[in-house]
């Protein structure tokens, strides 16, 4: 993966390959800079790399073009941010409705309340982001991702813009859904305790895969 | 669209609805202006077309510029036997005088009209008093201090002028009225605009009394019929046609009642609608700023829309929704700024369009309005919304990096334009909204115009007009680019300023100069127009035109003129009118060329005259001028008898009429047609204000016929009044036609035209302000950081008033330097073009543009920025 800047191509990644595995949970690991933000970008469609190939479930999406990527994106990734990424005019369900409604599902409704239910955020349905509080804003991006039941979940620093206890209640739910919905989660993280939840965690050093190991298995309820 | 993404546009609309006040603004002026003139033309043809057969007088109206021949009256005699009612009206142009005991005899030129008992046919007259027509026209035994006294419905100018009221007497030729009321409303009378003076309506006995209706005398007489149920107009029009062929008689219906007045009306419609349209389109220009501008803060929002799996149509599609919502505001805005404009209109077009206009405000236009208004918004904000499909879904973790000044920094101009070009050309959305933007203007301009022709030249000029404003502004750019800027205060700063990218300084520069382009060109135009009529009359222009002075006055005029100013230079000819029959010997049929450019020519009256030698003013270039000591054939063969007179014909009208040397033509002086033959071909310098004439014969070439004297004189200012008194007095059949009056009269029309499509025009330049100001605020968040960063480092207020009001007359300065260049070459085009007249370089109108827009544009700017310079600069920080 390689970036324009100021006449100079800066390689971004190289040399990367791996296999994630249904329902796997992997952790991507690595110091700031290290590409890990732009390696999960990449396997969501949102950047093209500038060699080689990402399949998910057999499809190729190097070779999508934009709109079939939009398409393919809509059906099998969900996608939570550090900046939780609310759109800030709309309610917390009409937030997690919508994805549903860009594939032209209009009766999504009582399937976000349940999914809101499940977060602990009934009682919030209403409310615009800027009235919630950043766990409850995550909760309802969780929501929001969980709503098109993606095969595939990608989570960059879900807890780096949140205090640990909210963060590790906003993780724990992450993996409840995960369990509940049968995703195979990558998760982006500098958090080397939450990374050791993973069942593989893959770690990153200037755009090089230098490491990839397997945690001892841990149960989730010691973590939190 | 769901109902989600449908919420979504609403509350961005909702959440952020301050910032759309702009686009707001552009729309409604736009639409606005458009509305008002479209609520116009349909109140003048409501007017026009509301109740024809009342502005015709009848059904049917039989006219004739000279009494009615005896075949003629056979003809009318013949349709009272058909159930079909009959009104006669005389027109005619008369001195009326008074007698005043205390000072010298006062005299007006007035519209004289007499009516018969059976007028109006349709429609009505109304007076002050209301009393029946017969006994406010009967002659009155008493209460006037000659016998017979008619009654006389006067125009309440009239009174004005000579001071009289209503029970006041006055002289028409010899007869004597006494006024019994005031005229308010005549059904057959339009727009008073174009009269030579103010109206007087008496009966038909009264016009047989004044004795002004002698041979040859200037006149309109106008039969007009009234239907029965059973008779159709049609046949009874062609058998009317076809009976008075031969007669010289006009026959016009209803259904083209007023045609020349609809035609100008029409025509100022038209003009004032491609202004309103051409408003709107730099209202466009408003609306595309504010999208993209919205668009610019909308990035993140588009990012995560896309991550969570939104495509770029959906997506543009949802903006557009919100752009067409916002456009549709807009548009309902202006209609109430319409319907405003509308009320204001006929203010500024006083004079010009029937008094009696209604201001109705009609659906068809309010919905036209918002429909134009909606397709305009549509179209100005495609384009900045195709910009979504380059928004990055990576965004929502990677800043973007604007890559095109590494291009601009590494790659020649020419390369770069090649870049561009072959970027835009392979992108096919682009391509195909580019062209539905050009089909959809021109589209929209043709049905503005109500013609494909003109659409398609007002949309050729609009483009023009655009490439040159912005190739303008570029070369100013580059000229500005090369220039050293002395390091004096901000001054660098401001100028790099102007050519920072997301600044939109071309857009508004454009905006305004659209502006700015069309008031030059109105100025200049009207300035040369009323140069013409005011102040390029040569010194030697006459002062007064006398006409219908019988031949046996001649002797008479002459008397008076040398006894009383025997300094004053006069002239005499005898004139005859005539219509053209033939041609080379065919006939000519005035319908086949009713509406035909320059048809006229065919249809018209023509003034003839003989005379034995070339006028002063006139420059023959064909032929000869006849040699009066021999009578010879123009082929010049000397001794040849002379088969038919000679005639000179004015070059334009030979053109047009298909005339050479050598052509015969078939003249019909009052029921008698000559023949004559084109001896030769006359250049005419018509602004001369000499008499003139379109054909000028043979001596002798009349002889016989009903012909009087035309005369003009030139007297100092001072005895112009008593000139007047004077010939009346002793010849009240003779009508003095004042030329100072008359070019006053054209003058004032023509100011008063010139306000209403000027007032649509600086509604234009308005527009362009609001651009302007859109434009501004659009950045006012990123100026403020910038202003707070400046403050921060220590510059005071009035160092960035001074920074701003740079950048701000830097734009204006670009605007009014381009628009002006514009709006010269436009109105050198108009006038050399249209209206054959030489193009002045007025120094005062376009320094004084240039000035003014330099202000506007520095007003517009403040205004847009004030606010900012107020905030303490660490209030502005901390929001980082």
């Amino acid at each position: 993966m390689e970036l324009q800047a100021a006449n100079q191509s800066v390689k971004i990644l190289q040399n990367i390959s791996f296999e994630v595995f249904t329902n796997e949970v992997v952790a991507i690991v690595g110091p700031s800079g290290s590409g890990k933000s732009t390696l999960l970008g990449l396997l969501a469609g949102l950047d093209r790399p500038t060699q080689g190939s990402i399949r998910i479930n057999q499809t190729d999406i190097t070779t999508l073009t934009e709109t079939e990527m939009a398409h393919f994106r809509r059906k099998h990734i969900g996608y939570v941010f550090q900046a939780f990424h609310l759109l800030p005019t709309l309610t917390a369900l009409e937030n997690v409705v919508l994805p549903l409604e860009l594939q032209g599902i209009s009766t999504g409704t009582l399937r976000a309340k349940a999914l809101l239910q499940s977060v602990g955020l009934e009682h919030r349905l209403h409310h615009y982001p800027v009235q919630l509080s950043g766990g409850e804003q995550q909760r309802v991006a969780l929501a929001r991702a969980f709503i098109v039941r993606p095969p595939l979940l990608l989570a960059d620093e879900p807890t780096g813009n949140l205090d640990s206890s909210t963060g590790a209640m906003v993780i724990d739910l992450l993996w409840e859904l995960h369990q509940q919905h049968g995703s195979t989660l990558i998760l982006v993280t500098h958090d080397m305790s939450l990374a050791a939840r993973a069942q593989r965690i893959l770690a990153l050093r200037d755009g090089v895969m230098v490491n990839e190991t397997r945690p001892p298995l841990l149960s989730s309820g010691s973590e939190a | 669209m769901t109902p989600v993404s449908v919420k979504l546009a609403w509350r961005e609309i909702h959440s952020a609805w301050s910032r759309f006040l702009f686009l707001f603004f552009c729309i409604a002026l736009g639409v606005g202006a458009i509305v008002a003139v479209d609520l116009f033309a349909v109140n003048v043809e409501q007017v026009i077309l509301g109740d024809t057969r009342a502005l015709l007088g009848g059904d049917v109206e039989l006219s004739w510029r000279r009494a009615i021949s005896d075949k003629g009256r056979t003809v009318l005699d013949s349709l009272t036997d058909r159930d079909i009612i009959l009104s006669h009206v005389t027109e005619i142009a008369a001195m009326a005088t008074v007698d005043s005991p205390h000072s010298q005899t006062a005299s007006q030129l007035v519209e004289l009209k007499a009516i018969d008992s059976a007028y109006p046919l349709y429609g009505q007259l109304v007076v002050e008093p209301d009393l029946p027509n017969a006994q406010l026209l009967d002659p009155l035994q008493s209460g006037c201090g000659r016998s017979p006294c008619f009654g006389a419905l006067v125009q309440e100018s009239l009174l004005i002028r000579l001071n009289l009221i209503v029970g006041s007497e006055l002289q028409i030729g010899k007869a004597s009225f006494l006024i019994t009321a005031v005229l308010k409303k005549e059904p057959d009378r339009v727009a008073n605009g174009f009269s030579l003076g103010p109206r007087v309506i008496i009966s038909r006995d009264a016009l047989k009394a004044t004795t002004l209706i002698q041979t040859g005398t200037r006149i309109q007489e106008r039969y007009r019929l009234s239907l029965s149920d059973s008779t159709s107009l049609e046949p009874l029009m062609g058998e009317l046609r076809g009976r008075l062929s031969q007669e010289g008689a006009r026959v016009s219906s209803f259904r083209d009642a007023q045609p020349r007045l609809r035609r100008f009306l029409d025509q100022l419609n038209l003009y004032l609608g491609l202004i309103g349209f051409t408003v709107l389109l730099v209202g466009g220009i408003g609306v595309a700023c504010t999208i993209q501008g919205f668009l610019t803060q909308k990035i993140p929002i588009i990012a995560t829309l896309k991550t969570l799996g939104a495509d770029s149509s959906q997506i543009i599609r949802l903006y557009l929704t919100q752009s067409l919502i916002l456009g549709g505001i807009g548009s309902l805005l202006g209609v109430i700024v319409g319907v405003i404009l509308h009320r204001g209109l006929p203010l500024l077009l006083q004079g010009i369009i029937p008094e009696t206009m209604p201001l109705n405000p009609t659906v068809a236009p309010v919905l036209r309005g918002i429909f134009l208004g909606t397709l305009a918004t549509l179209a100005f904000s495609l384009w900045p919304l195709l910009a979504i499909r380059h928004v990055s879904p990576a965004l929502v973790y990677r800043q973007a990096v604007d890559h095109s000044q590494d291009m601009a920094n590494s790659q020649s101009r020419l390369t770069r334009w090649r870049t561009i070009l072959k970027r835009w050309w392979n992108d096919r959305a682009q391509v195909m909204v580019s062209i539905s933007m050009m089909v959809g203007v021109t589209g929209l301009a043709m049905w503005q115009a109500h013609s494909l022709t003109l659409g398609l030249f007002f949309s050729g000029a609009c483009a023009i007009a655009v490439l040159l404003l912005l190739g303008g502004t570029g070369a100013l750019y580059r000229i500005l680019g090369h220039l050293q800027i002395p390091q004096w205060y901000l001054l660098p700063h401001a100028v790099k300023n102007l050519q920072r990218p997301g600044n939109f300084t071309k857009a508004m520069t454009l905006a305004i100069g659209i502006g700015v382009m069309l008031m030059t060109t109105l100025t200049i135009v009207q300035r040369s127009l009323l140069d013409l009529i005011g102040n390029q009359i040569p010194s030697q222009a006459p002062s007064f035109f006398f006409i219908d002075i019988q031949p046996d006055q001649y002797p008479q005029f002459v008397d008076v003129l040398q006894q009383k100013f025997p300094d004053s230079p006069y002239k005499l000819v005898p004139v005859v009118r005539s219509r053209l029959t033939a041609i080379n010997g065919q006939p000519i049929d005035p319908e086949e060329h009713k509406g035909q450019r320059n048809g006229w020519y065919f249809t018209r009256e023509y003034a003839l005259t003989t005379s034995q030698d070339l006028p002063k003013d006139n420059v023959l270039t064909q032929g000869q001028w006849w040699d009066h000591t021999k009578e010879s054939d123009p082929d010049g063969t000397p001794g040849k008898p002379l088969d038919f007179p000679l005639v000179s014909v004015e070059e334009d009208a030979a053109k047009n009429l298909g005339l050479t040397l050598g052509s015969t033509l078939t003249l019909d002086i009052q029921g008698v047609p000559i023949v004559t033959k084109v001896g030769s071909l006359r250049q005419v310098d018509w602004g001369s204000f000499s008499m003139n004439f379109f054909m000028i014969l043979q001596p002798g070439s009349f002889d016989g016929a009903p012909f009087t004297y035309i005369a003009t004189t030139r007297v100092p200012t001072n005895h112009e009044v008593p000139l007047q008194q004077a010939i009346v007095a002793v010849m009240p059949n003779v009508t003095a036609i004042n030329v100072g009056d008359v070019l006053e009269n054209i003058g004032r029309i023509f100011h008063q035209l010139a306000l209403g499509i000027q007032a649509l025009a600086l509604l234009c330049l308005v527009t362009g302000a609001v651009v302007m100001v859109a434009a501004i605020s659009i950045n006012r968040y990123r100026r403020l950081h910038e202003l707070a960063i400046v403050k921060a480092l220590g510059a005071s207020r009035r160092l960035l008033v001074f920074s701003l009001g740079v950048e701000f007359g830097v734009i204006g300065a670009f605007a009014g330097l381009v628009g002006l260049g514009l709006g010269c070459l436009l109105s050198w085009s108009l006038l050399y073009f249209f209206f054959d007249l030489t193009w002045n370089f007025d120094l005062i109108v376009l320094s004084t543009g240039l000035l003014l827009t330099i202000l506007l544009s520095l007003m517009t700017g403040f205004l847009g920025t004030y606010r900012l310079l107020g905030f303490p600069p660490l209030s502005v920080l901390r929001q980082e």
